[in-house]
């Protein structure tokens, strides 16, 4: 079974045409990566699979409901596709713990008592435990970071995508953060990623997709992508990165 | 959001409806009972006398009137100018406030029988050497508005080449020749004899001139049997008598010769003690009712500001803009005079007052509320609705609380705000701080040092909230 199938997808934003005819499907336990030039519409991409914007035209299916079929329930839809974001958007009016058990318990996935041993262990997975009790403000990036997930975990998506989640941190935080994502892949979970951590991809990626221009210019393994490269535009932008 | 916007509006109502109800039972449920207008400024026909009660020969004729003609009535002190509008637009049913008989006032005026003969007459300075209009050649003259004194004055100014200035209150017109900022103010007679034995630093220099006529006053053609009791009534008090005696009470030299009064700062202050309390009470009272209906409104068309919908954040920015591009002086005057001639229906003051600061204080806090909501990320919402939290969840449990946070000094400072606007509210009659002020001030012409009380008393109560505002900042910051 398919998790996510895209059909050709369209998005503009007024006359600048965004995503040009996208479709992509992601397998179930599949990790995609995602990567190309700044500007080339993956986090659009990424922001149309969990409707936080709305596509022009296309069809998207994520785990067999259509999200611009009227009659689906866009906010069960979203319980079951988490995201992480550049800037980890935790909750600043609540604690580390209550950013976790919010959700579950507003939307009655939970009991109170359950959320929380819930929320204990995600901490414990992200190894924060300790920081149960703390002020998100107080925390470090990789930490917010981490939080974050265990935050979207706490919803037990079938989906989680992550839009460059370690480009806002202090290259020393980076690694933890990954080692978190690398366990998930690991452990089964759906994933689209988009990311300029070449090594990630190449040691978890089932996929690897390069987008430019609002275009998928090629996909492939890791391997494919990375050691022999078709187009031209893949090679310029892996030169780019590679040796930077 | 819906619910919240549905609970919000219906509230809004309901409280809207309560209070006008309530406001309105008396109009309606006494028929007999007649609302008269007056001055608040003006004696000896009108003023609040020591223990704030409404004194004078107006308030004294129209009371034996009602009471040997079995009539029940309200005396209102709006002011003149006010009272003219009240009764125009059939907010009260007559006023009689020293109102000269004038062919153009009759022609929107039922006068009834005069009640009292006067003449305008020019004071000066005490010590000044001016004996008449021939000295006041490129002088400035002060006068009051809507005064038949003011008209004679103004009618005068070209041939013996003077200005005039116009106050609202016989007190500053009095004080600016007092002060020597003018070289003579015109009123009535009786009005600057009272005055002047009251202990004003002037002298009349003129004989009566164009001896008016004074009336009791109702619309034109709404009122007639109102008219017939007063003429009957005023008929009765002649041959009886009794108007002779009311006359002496006000203007005969040994009765306004009261025991000495204190004059100082603290003797002024321990005199008018309750009638400041009072007001200070009624502007308390009405700065915490309008900040409740202020905050209701201004949340709700704030939050309607922000919702995900062109037709709702464009409601929101006409309200704001209209009423808080209004002079609330403007408001208050429209709301209170304007919408009842327009459908008809009268407004009690104090709720034309709380609608005035409702729709103005209001329209300041959906700005700061919608401001303070659009100072959260966008992330926030985004991060919520990611997890399947629906938009009303979302807003409630994540959005609000972080723009509430930056709301509250915006929020405190808009309480001060208000009750400082309360004062501008006296201009329809409604008996707060400032008011208060202006009617004692009317009776002792002590206006410097009644204004000095009155702006400390407003300083403290507004340094009190302020301590009160920080302590509760600094708690919500914790
Ligand atoms: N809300 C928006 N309104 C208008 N243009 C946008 C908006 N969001 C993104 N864009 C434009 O869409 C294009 C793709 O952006 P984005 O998806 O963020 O690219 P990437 O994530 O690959 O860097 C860019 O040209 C960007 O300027
Ligand atoms: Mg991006």
């Amino acid at each position: 079974m398919n998790r996510i199938e895209v059909s050709h997808l369209i998005k503009n934003y007024g006359s600048n045409e965004v995503l040009k005819d996208l479709d992509l499907t992601v397998g179930n336990n599949e990790v995609v990566v995602m990567i190309g030039p700044s500007g080339s519409g993956k986090s659009t991409f990424l922001r149309c699979l969990n409707r936080l914007e709305e596509p022009t035209s296309g069809e998207i299916i994520v785990d067999g409901y259509n999200l611009s079929d009227s009659k689906s329930d866009l906010n069960q839809i979203r319980e079951k596709i988490g995201m992480v974001f550049q800037h980890f958007n935790l909750f600043k009016n609540l604690t580390v713990a209550e950013n976790i058990m919010l959700a579950p318990v507003e939307l009655g996935k939970m009991t109170a008592e359950k959320a929380q041993t819930t929320a204990k262990k995600l901490l414990e997975t992200v190894g924060l435990a300790d920081k149960y009790d703390a002020n998100p403000q107080s925390l470090s990036g990789g930490q917010k970071q981490r939080v974050a997930i265990a935050r979207a975990l706490a919803m037990q998506p079938d989906i989680l995508l992550f839009d460059e989640p370690t480009s806002a941190l202090d290259p020393e935080m980076v690694g933890d953060v990954l080692a978190v994502m690398k366990r998930l892949a690991k452990d089964g979970m759906t994933m689209v990623v988009v990311t300029h951590e070449m090594g990630f991809a190449k040691e978890v990626a089932d996929r690897v997709i390069f987008m430019a221009d609002g275009h998928i210019v090629e996909q492939g393994t890791p391997q494919e992508i990375f050691e022999t490269p078709q187009n031209e535009r893949t090679k310029d932008f892996l030169n780019k990165v590679l040796n930077a | 959001m819906k619910k919240l916007i549905v609970f919000l509006s219906s509230f809004l109502l309901v409280g809207l409806f309560v209070f006008g109800h309530q406001a309105q039972q008396p109009v309606q449920a006494a028929e007999k009972t007649y609302e008269i207008g007056t001055d608040v400024t003006y004696p000896p026909f009108e003023f609040a006398n020591e223990k704030n009660q409404y004194v004078g020969i107006d308030i004294d004729i129209m009371k034996a009137i009602a009471k040997s003609e079995g009539f029940k009535m309200n005396i209102k002190p709006l002011g003149f100018n006010a009272a003219v509008q009240a009764v125009q637009s059939e907010q009260i049913d007559g006023m009689i406030a020293g109102m000269t008989i004038t062919p153009e006032r009759q022609a929107k005026f039922d006068f009834a029988d005069p009640y009292y003969k006067t003449g305008v007459v020019m004071a000066v300075q005490k010590d000044s050497k001016i004996k008449g209009l021939e000295g006041l050649r490129g002088k400035r003259v002060a006068i009051k508005t809507g005064t038949s004194a003011g008209a004679y004055a103004t009618a005068r100014a070209k041939e013996y080449g003077f200005t005039t200035v116009t106050f609202d209150d016989s007190d500053n017109m009095y004080n600016d020749v007092v002060n020597g900022n003018s070289a003579a103010c015109f009123e009535d007679e009786p009005v600057m004899q009272y005055g002047i034995k009251t202990g004003l630093k002037l002298k009349i220099v003129t004989k009566p001139a164009e001896g008016g006529e004074y009336g009791f006053a109702v619309k034109k053609g709404s009122n007639p049997e109102l008219i017939a009791k007063f003429n009957k009534g005023l008929a009765k008090l002649k041959t009886n008598g009794q108007y002779d005696k009311i006359k002496a009470k006000y203007l005969s030299t040994e009765s306004t010769k009261k025991a000495t009064v204190d004059h100082s700062f603290f003797g002024l202050l321990k005199e008018n003690k309750d009638a400041l309390l009072s007001g200070l009470g009624q502007t308390l009272l009405l700065t915490v009712i309008a900040i409740f209906f202020a905050t209701i409104f201004g949340v709700f068309f704030g939050l309607l500001g922000v919702l995900p919908n062109r037709f709702a954040r464009g409601i929101s920015n006409t309200v704001i803009y209209i009423f808080r591009g209004l002079p609330l002086l403007v408001l208050a005057l429209f709301i209170y005079t304007g919408i009842p001639s327009l459908t008809g229906q009268k407004i009690p003051a104090i709720v034309a007052g709380v609608i005035t600061l409702m729709f103005n204080e209001g329209a300041y806090t959906a700005a700061f509320v919608k401001g303070g909501i659009g100072a959260v990320s966008s992330g926030q919402m985004e991060a919520a609705r990611s997890l399947g939290l629906p938009y009303s969840k979302a807003m409630r449990r994540v959005v609000l609380p972080q723009g509430i946070r930056i709301m509250v000094p915006s929020f405190i400072n808009q309480f001060i705000i208000t009750l400082k606007d309360t004062s501008i509210l006296s201009i329809i009659g409604i008996l707060e701080l400032t008011q208060t002020g202006k009617i004692i001030i009317a009776r002792n012409l002590e206006g410097f040092k009644i204004w000095a009380m009155i702006a400390l008393i407003y300083l403290i109560v507004i340094t009190v909230l302020t301590w009160l505002s920080k302590y509760i900042e600094r708690r919500m910051a914790n």
